[in-house]
């Protein structure tokens, strides 16, 4: 199989990642619960893990980390923490139903800061006219649909000028691109472990610069006689047990790209989608959206072609071997914005681990497709 | 000789107090509060030796990492 799904969950990751989360199950209880060895090291396996992601992701503080089941729990944390029913909230035109459901949800009044795909300055500018009066903002980093880099700089710095907090949904961009928490003055960034960070399923990560109100409240091992959740971090987010095998492997995910360094990952990937349109350009009848700009865009290609079902495109790549997503990504949002939402996209994203070999194998079954379908 | 106990909020913040001190050179273990020191039941402290009490009061102010309340270790394995 050619596996060309890594926005959806990365399936290639560095052999240690299995092999940690295997080690866990067979040598650690619960962090937080106990003294014993086994409880000692899993307590020692979580903290690594947020010194590791602290480290990669630029985040002062290991106790802002707060690990949770996945991108979507952590954005629910952020926003159940900034929004309350009836608050008008600023986002994006490229969000996935991750944010907007919560906000509905929440019974948010959404504004939605609507720019064409590609165009960081309208981006901006419709950001700069939908701020004022706002109680929130979300921003995706990167379209799960297109792999749209956003301005998310500029558009934290004009959070800042209108005093709305932001909430950055990293999900697309943790581990794909060089990100920094610290510097993003973000009130909340989310993302998921088993994307870019190469962890398993089952594990998600919010950054936090300031602690928030829990979505979820229980034991956390600390506080034990008090009614409420502690007031401090990470305790505040992580009420019940940990997924601490999960974590292990996500552990292993994020040393594996602190060794190799989140440019070189970047630079691989871009070259690999380089690789992608170059083979598919020209294709009679294809629509490949593409960046003119090179910085604008991730390993995440969409496309589709005239008279062909996306869903259909996907399945013969599927029969052929060919792993790749159709349909509207769970972003509706991106494909109104992009004028897509009545036929989909077929969507290929790429990682570390595929080889250009695969690009131009999936590119030559492609067009076979499309020829025959 | 006598170890002490420096007080922390949450196991994590043991844990970051810990690897602080060893990063400084400082022997460090997380453990948990006995109930006999602790206002909040289920709390955690670093141990460490009474030689190396100051220069580890030293390094976790200049790491900005939080502390608590320091109490000499009159446990059994408190004595080193």
């Amino acid at each position: 199989m050619i596996y060309l799904d890594c926005a959806a969950t990365s399936l290639q990751k560095p052999r240690a990642v299995a092999q940690a989360v295997t080690h866990a199950m067979q040598t650690m209880s619960s962090p937080g619960r106990g003294a014993y060895p086994a409880a000692m090291l899993a307590s020692d396996t979580v903290y690594s893990c947020r010194e590791a992601l602290a480290e990669l992701l630029h985040v002062p503080e290991p106790e802002s980390i707060v690990f949770t089941m996945n991108a979507t729990h952590a954005l629910n944390i952020a926003i159940g923490s900034l929004v309350r029913p009836g608050d008008r909230v600023v986002v994006s035109g490229y969000e996935h139903n991750a944010v907007m459901r919560p906000l509905y949800l929440r019974g948010a009044r959404i504004t939605v800061a609507q720019s064409p795909l590609f165009s960081p300055a309208e981006a901006v500018e419709a950001f700069r006219r939908a701020l004022p009066g706002a109680q929130a903002a979300v921003c995706t980093h990167v379209s799960n649909v297109f792999g749209y880099v956003l301005p998310i700089g500029r558009i934290s710095t004009l959070c800042r000028k209108f005093g709305v907090p932001l909430i950055v949904d990293a999900s697309q961009s943790a581990g794909v691109l060089p990100v920094n928490f610290a510097e993003s003055g973000a009130a909340f960034m989310a993302m998921p472990g088993h994307k870019g960070l190469l962890g398993p399923q089952g594990t998600g990560v919010l950054l936090c610069a300031e602690p928030g109100e829990p979505l979820l409240a229980g034991g956390t091992g600390s506080l034990s006689e008090q009614e409420q959740m502690p007031e401090w971090l990470p305790d505040r987010h992580e009420a019940g047990t940990h997924n601490t095998a999960g974590i292990a492997g996500l552990l292993e995910g994020v040393r594996y790209l602190n060794r190799r360094g989140v440019e070189r990952v970047a630079a691989q990937e871009r070259r690999l989608l380089r690789q992608l349109t170059s083979a598919l350009e020209g294709t009679p009848g294809l629509e490949l959206f593409v960046s003119p700009d090179a910085q604008l865009q991730t390993g995440v290609l969409s496309l589709r072609s005239a008279g062909h079902d996306c869903e259909r495109v996907a399945q013969a790549l599927g029969e052929a071997g060919i792993a790749v997503r159709a349909g509207l990504h769970c972003a509706p949002l991106a494909h109104r914005s992009a004028h897509t939402l009545e036929t989909g996209t077929v969507r290929l994203s790429v990682s570390p681990f595929n080889r250009p070999d695969e690009i131009g194998t999936a590119a030559a079954c492609l067009k076979e497709i499309l020829k025959n379908l | 000789m006598l170890n002490y106990l420096i007080a922390c909020r949450s196991l994590t913040y043991a844990q970051r107090a810990a690897r602080t001190l060893e990063r400084n050179g400082i022997t460090a273990a997380v453990i948990r509060m006995p109930r006999e020191l602790s206002e909040a039941s289920c709390a955690y402290a670093v141990r460490v030796s009474e030689r190396k009490l100051a220069a580890a009061q030293q390094a976790l102010l200049a790491a900005n990492v939080p502390f608590g309340a320091i109490h000499p270790d009159r446990s059994k394995g408190g004595r080193a």
